[in-house]
């Protein structure tokens, strides 16, 4: 599979939203203050979360992938401004959800609540999402017809850390050699390799 | 000789500029290379090569906001990506200017594009040769394809291009490699298109030059699809891995890199350019050096603006500009539009390995008793493949989404994109823009255009053509898509120093030399007079051999 293709499967995976399809166009300066700041809990937080999106199984997980320090990366170098603004607030959006709904927070959760309130940000962050896209639609056909760049929105936090999870542990030695089936030096091509029912997907 | 003098001057180390410098040092002659920008070692220089993703720190997936204010013209397309950085221009060294928007991707270093181009290889046919005349766009060419076919056979062979013999004349055949495989898919849909059609469209193997026997001192392929990186294994033609290896065997090359090239020497009694002058890219000082042919193969673009600042006391506007041409009828190709779907049934195969090449539809518009709103048409390149799993709407997140993407997809997806061909536009241009100076305090390229009525008109065919031609072929959930297209974003600049029979109407002549300047030779992009809609290097380098031959002959009659 094909960077391109990568992204594209993410983004449907995550809502339809491509992430960075509009960096292309977009030229905008990261400041150097955008509210980022990665402790040591945040990096904690985010490799639980990851790891409830993608969990050990029989391989291991996003935690073991070091998802939290993969996120940290992706989000001080690629994203803009307001797309770090929207990370950082999610992570406080996210907490104060899981107080309400579990009456602590997320780290002191069992795998099982931390489950059920990722899949309910889920559903929350779909609805945004499509609304979000709805209210875009118009100026995003008006800067067609223009020829002009659009850059809308930041999604929903919580599809900016799922897109980033499924990237991130795909991307990774273990994702990549572990879960998936890796061949760097093929050395001879077969258009028609045989395949049964859960033989593991190339890594690339 | 003295230290600065030569038999030949090659400008620019790119396929054309590789190749010169192969042919004219093998005939005997005492070439010297320049190269604006670094040396990239064969191998060595390959720093990405083997990396896999995960050693990159954001993996190639998107480019860091660094990137994106440091590359304001890479930034626009897939080339701005951290595993390839390298080996683009620094586009903030080299500005250019635009008056509409202009996408231009360049390779500044030894091998020029030739180490992360697409590879695909046709020869134009007959008709190509032919359109200018019969549809009145732009000027006739001076050559015919009989005149060339000599030259593709002769870089066909060096170069060593893998592909299938169709006899079709649309895409003539050449001395081809054994072909890479279409995988099943592709050959069910080649078969249902062909049959559907009565023969009149075809899908086959994209033709490339990608090895698949061993040829010189090169491995064959070894299927890692990594081929932009540079191919640690010489799987693939690049100035590298071909042409320069070529040249230094022979003993009579001198590569000088970091050599930026700002004018031809001309001398105006004789008629004649004495050499070329550069400006050292690290220390900026200027030198001369003296040959007695001097052959541009900066990359279109380029070779025009060296033309454009060379004997400008004799012609205001340049070197070759006495026809009033030079810097007009700029030509990409057109593309970033065509249609995809999902193919049912075959569920129990898969791939093994990854071909670095895809599939190619011939041309089928305006050819035979075929006849549309607009003129010439456009081929398309493409290629079916099993993605991974994400049929998961259940599966939100936990072990079932992981499971589910750790597994192919139960169907696979194919798709094809038209490339079109852009006609020849008198106003569209290139000028020099003196307001603005690159790094090096020389003046810089203001871009002047754009894609007109036909160019559009053919844009909505190539949609719709494919999304016909997919579903014909039973493929479902067919799509068909415009992604909007730049000029320039098919990194196939051609043009701005044309080839014609008179001088009054064109740059060179039909032996690649500049009317005003028997002995300087123009072999790359620029020269080409009108674009066809197939991939043009492997023309650059049949143009290139072609024009060697004729110089070196000419020399040896004392005719340069």
């Amino acid at each position: 599979m094909d960077r391109r293709e990568l992204l594209k499967k993410i983004a449907i995976l995550t809502g339809g939203v491509v992430i960075g399809g509009e960096v292309f166009l977009s030229g905008c300066k990261t400041g150097a203050d955008a509210g980022l700041t990665f402790t040591p809990s945040t990096l904690a937080l985010l490799d639980e979360i990851g790891e409830t999106i993608i969990p050990a199984t029989t391989t291991p997980g996003a935690k073991a992938a070091a998802i939290g320090e993969f996120m940290k990366i992706m989000v001080t170098d690629c994203y803009t401004v307001a797309e770090q603004k929207a990370f950082m607030d999610g992570l406080k959006s996210l907490e104060d959800i899981c107080t309400k709904m579990h009456s602590k927070g997320f780290m002191d959760c069992s795998p099982q609540q931390r489950h059920d309130l990722l899949v309910s940000l889920e559903k929350e962050a779909k609805a945004f999402n499509d609304k979000k896209n709805e209210a875009e639609k118009e100026q995003k056909e008006i800067a067609k017809a223009a020829k002009q760049p659009f850059t809308g929105a930041p999604p929903h936090y919580y599809t900016l850390l799922k897109q980033l999870t499924l990237w991130g542990f795909f991307t990774s030695k273990t994702g990549m050699t572990e879960t998936l089936r890796h061949n760097p030096v093929p050395g001879k091509f077969d258009g028609a390799f045989p395949y049964k029912k859960g033989d593991k997907a190339w890594a690339e | 000789m003295a230290d600065n003098e030569y038999d030949a001057i090659v400008v620019g180390s790119g396929i054309s500029g590789g190749w010169a410098a192969k042919e004219l040092t093998e005939k005997g002659l005492k070439v010297l290379l320049l190269e604006r920008g670094r040396d990239i070692k064969h191998i060595e220089g390959y720093v990405n090569a083997s990396k896999d993703a995960w050693e990159f720190p954001h993996r190639g997936l998107r480019p860091t906001q660094q990137m994106i204010n440091d590359y304001p013209a890479l930034k626009r397309d897939y080339p701005l990506n951290e595993i390839v950085l390298d080996m683009w221009a620094k586009d903030k060294e080299c500005p250019y200017t635009e008056t509409k928007p202009f996408s231009w991707f360049r390779g500044y270093h030894v091998g020029g594009r030739s180490l992360t181009w697409g590879r695909q290889s046709y020869r134009y046919n007959k008709w190509d040769f032919e359109a200018n005349l019969k549809d009145g766009h732009g000027t006739d060419w001076p050559i015919r394809y009989e005149d060339i076919a000599p030259w593709y056979s002769y870089a066909e062979r060096f170069a060593g291009i893998q592909g299938s013999k169709e006899g079709l004349d649309v895409l003539p055949d050449g001395d081809f490699m054994p072909a890479m495989e279409l995988n099943c898919v592709e050959k069910d849909v080649a078969e249902k298109i062909k049959k559907h059609f009565k023969g009149s469209r075809h899908m086959i193997i994209g033709r490339s030059a990608n090895l698949t026997q061993p040829h010189h001192d090169r491995t064959n392929c070894q299927y890692r699809n990594r081929c932009w990186r540079g191919c640690p294994f010489g799987g693939y033609f690049s100035t590298q891995s071909a042409t320069l290896p070529a040249a230094m065997k022979t003993g009579n090359l001198t590569l000088r890199p970091f050599s930026i090239v700002s004018k031809v020497l001309y001398d105006k009694d004789k008629k004649k350019a004495t050499g070329v002058e550069i400006v050292d890219a690290m220390d900026k000082k200027t030198y001369a050096f003296k040959a007695k042919i001097v052959f541009l193969c900066a990359s279109a673009f380029n070779s025009t603006w060296v033309l454009m600042n060379s004997a400008t006391d004799i012609w205001p506007e340049g070197l070759g500009s006495s026809s009033g041409e030079l810097g007009h009828n700029v030509m990409d190709h057109h593309f970033r539009c065509g249609a995809s779907g999902k193919v049912e049934g075959f569920s129990d195969k898969y791939l093994f390995g990854r071909r670095p090449t895809g599939v190619y539809v011939p041309r089928f518009r305006n050819i035979y008793e075929d006849k549309r709103d607009y003129v010439r048409g456009f081929g398309y390149q493409g290629g079916a493949s099993r993605g991974r799993g994400m049929d998961v709407a259940e599966f939100t997140i936990g072990a079932d989404l992981k499971n589910a993407l750790s597994e192919p997809a139960d169907d696979w997806s194919i798709g094809i994109m038209g490339f079109g061909e852009m006609l020849p536009y008198h106003d569209n241009k290139i000028t020099l823009n003196k307001n603005v100076t690159d790094a090096w305090g020389l003046p810089v390229l203001n871009m002047d255009v754009e894609i007109k009525d036909n160019e559009y008109k053919m844009r909505i065919d190539m949609m719709n053509d494919a999304k016909e031609m997919l579903e014909a072929s039973g493929v479902k959930n067919v799509e068909s898509y415009d992604y909007g297209y730049e000029v320039g974003m098919g990194i196939h600049e051609m043009g701005t120093a044309r080839m014609g029979r008179d001088p009054k109407n064109s740059v060179l002549n039909g032996n690649n030399q500049v009317w005003d300047a028997k002995n300087v030779f123009v072999t790359d992009g620029a020269c080409m007079t009108s674009a066809s809609c197939v991939n043009p290097s492997l023309t650059y380098m049949a143009m290139t051999a072609r024009a060697a031959d004729f110089a070196v002959s000419e020399l040896k009659k004392g005719n340069l």
